[in-house]
């Protein structure tokens, strides 16, 4: 479990972040929604620690994560996993190579338990012949799927996905959601979607919080946002013509 | 502007707290230190090898050129040309090379893993990025370009002695008696303290610049000028300080 309470943040003089509130569950895929430039990713990377919040708290479990030192800080990074929003896989590194990163650094696996760990592991986001490609040479949903890939070798507790659908043809982006659910419900992981695709949170949002100018405006879950009475939600929410027909439709 | 310059240098020594952390892990921290060696330090061979005997070779005709006086002995032109080498253009003339070359390479690899998100990627995982990625090229390159520097002063030495022979400018004899008169071997000693002094000078700097960049690739180009900049700069004032310090 994760849990934001009054978070702010500012750059430079101008506040981004106001005040928000939220808790996100175990075994949980919740997802935090908005238009671009709307504070999306500087809530994720002040949870994971990557800002460093002006106020407010952190809550990973029973830990208060923005209050530990730099030492334990970085061991409680080791239970988190990220997919990046242009996947930040390692340009020197192989395919094979980048999911066992992590293992090199925190594991005292030999070398074989660390290739089958990190095969298992390519091919549980079903990717397999990649070993020796270089990112350049993946396609972008297989980026994603080798940073997926990587993101759980350590067998994370948390997991941070930050746009994983950018850039992605409607198939992929749909297989890459499927993906980030089963792993999430497989692994009784808490995960955190930062997302502006709307087929993400009818697919995969069992949490919603949409967030507009630094502010929380609404917090739900998938069902409810096509009956709520938040306007700004239903003006992001039913955007395009499509959108309006469905919800006239129902 | 003084503050600012207070705020750099100690984001820069914050920077150094951060690179010079124990390693996690040795057996990855000496394979990096290799790699490093191979790309920094062995990657600039050639450049150095070529610039180094053209130097050598420039410095003879040029000393043999302003020893026209017939009561000095023309193996002052090996004389002079050997401390020419030893004491300024092995270290502080090959530096400030390098400073270019290695300078914008560090600079531009982890600038572009910096906006790219590597570096964050690197720090969710619970490595220190800082670590990882930097002190390998600071102590490849300030344990390795202090030889780099006594290859580079045998290769001027040996230009000498091929212009010398090609050109008849003077005699071989009197090139070679003049490069074993007087000789200090402090003077290469100094030379390599020099050399490992701006090597941590250029790593460390360019790795500074690279870490902190933001604003995309313009970003990336702008930190590595900057970089270059501030390396030759400091190579400059270094050079002062250390001639004052050790001669």
């Amino acid at each position: 479990m994760i849990e934001v309470k009054h978070l702010s943040k500012s750059f430079s003089g101008k506040q981004v972040l106001f005040d928000i509130n939220a808790k996100y569950e175990a075994g949980q895929c919740s997802l935090v929604i908005g238009r671009s430039g709307s504070g999306k990713t500087v809530v994720l990377k002040s949870i994971v620690g990557l800002f460093e919040p002006d106020e407010g708290e952190v809550w990973y479990d029973d830990v208060l994560f923005n209050r530990l030192g730099e030492k334990p800080k970085r061991e409680l990074h080791r239970s988190i996993g990220m997919l990046f929003q242009g996947s930040a896989l390692f340009d020197f590194a192989t395919a094979l190579e980048n999911v066992m990163f992590p293992l090199d650094f925190f594991t005292d696996m030999s070398r074989s338990e660390k290739t089958d760990r990190a095969h298992f592991c390519l091919k549980r986001v079903g990717l397999e012949n990649v070993d020796g490609k270089f990112p350049s040479e993946l396609s972008g949903g297989m980026q994603k799927r080798v940073g997926i890939a990587r993101a759980i070798a350590l067998n994370p507790k948390y997991l941070f996905c930050d746009e994983p659908n950018s850039g992605l043809d409607p198939h992929t982006s749909v297989m890459i959601d499927k993906l980030i659910q089963e792993i999430t419900r497989e692994y009784n992981i808490t995960t955190i979607v930062n997302t502006h695709d709307m087929n993400s949170v009818m697919e995969i949002g069992d949490k919603v919080v949409y967030i507009q100018e630094g502010h929380k405006l609404w917090e739900g879950s998938s069902k409810d946002i096509l009956d709520s009475d938040c306007a700004a939600l239903n003006e992001f929410v039913f955007s395009s013509n499509l959108a309006r027909k469905v919800k006239n439709i129902k | 502007m003084i503050r600012d310059f207070f705020e750099l240098v100690g984001r820069y020594a914050i920077f150094m707290k951060k690179v010079f952390q124990r390693p996690r892990k040795w057996r990855i921290f000496i394979k990096q230190c290799f790699v490093q060696a191979d790309s920094l330090v062995l990657g600039s061979v050639p450049l150095v090898a070529l610039i180094s005997i053209f130097i050598g070779a420039v410095l003879v005709i040029q000393t043999a050129n302003n020893l026209q006086n017939p009561l000095i002995p023309k193996m002052y032109v090996g004389y002079m040309t050997r401390e020419s080498l030893a004491l300024e253009f092995c270290s502080t003339m090959i530096c400030l090379i390098l400073a270019g070359k290695i300078g914008s390479n560090i600079s531009s690899e982890i600038g572009t893993m910096r906006i790219t998100e590597q570096i964050d990627a690197m720090e969710m995982m619970g490595v220190n990025s800082a670590n990882y990625l930097v002190l390998p090229k600071i102590i490849s390159a300030t344990v390795l370009n202090p030889l780099l520097m006594l290859m580079s002063y045998c290769l001027g030495l040996i230009g000498g002695y091929l212009i010398v022979t090609m050109t008849g400018i003077i005699q071989v004899a009197d090139y070679l008696t003049g490069l074993r008169y007087w000789f200090e071997p402090f003077y290469i000693y100094y030379s390599m303290i020099k050399t490992a002094v701006f090597s941590f000078l250029i790593t460390s700097i360019a790795s500074f610049y690279g870490y902190y960049a933001n604003g995309g690739s313009l970003g990336v180009g702008r930190s590595s000028t900057k970089a270059i900049v501030v390396a030759s700069a400091s190579i400059l004032i270094f050079n002062l300080v250390l001639t004052q310090l050790l001669l």
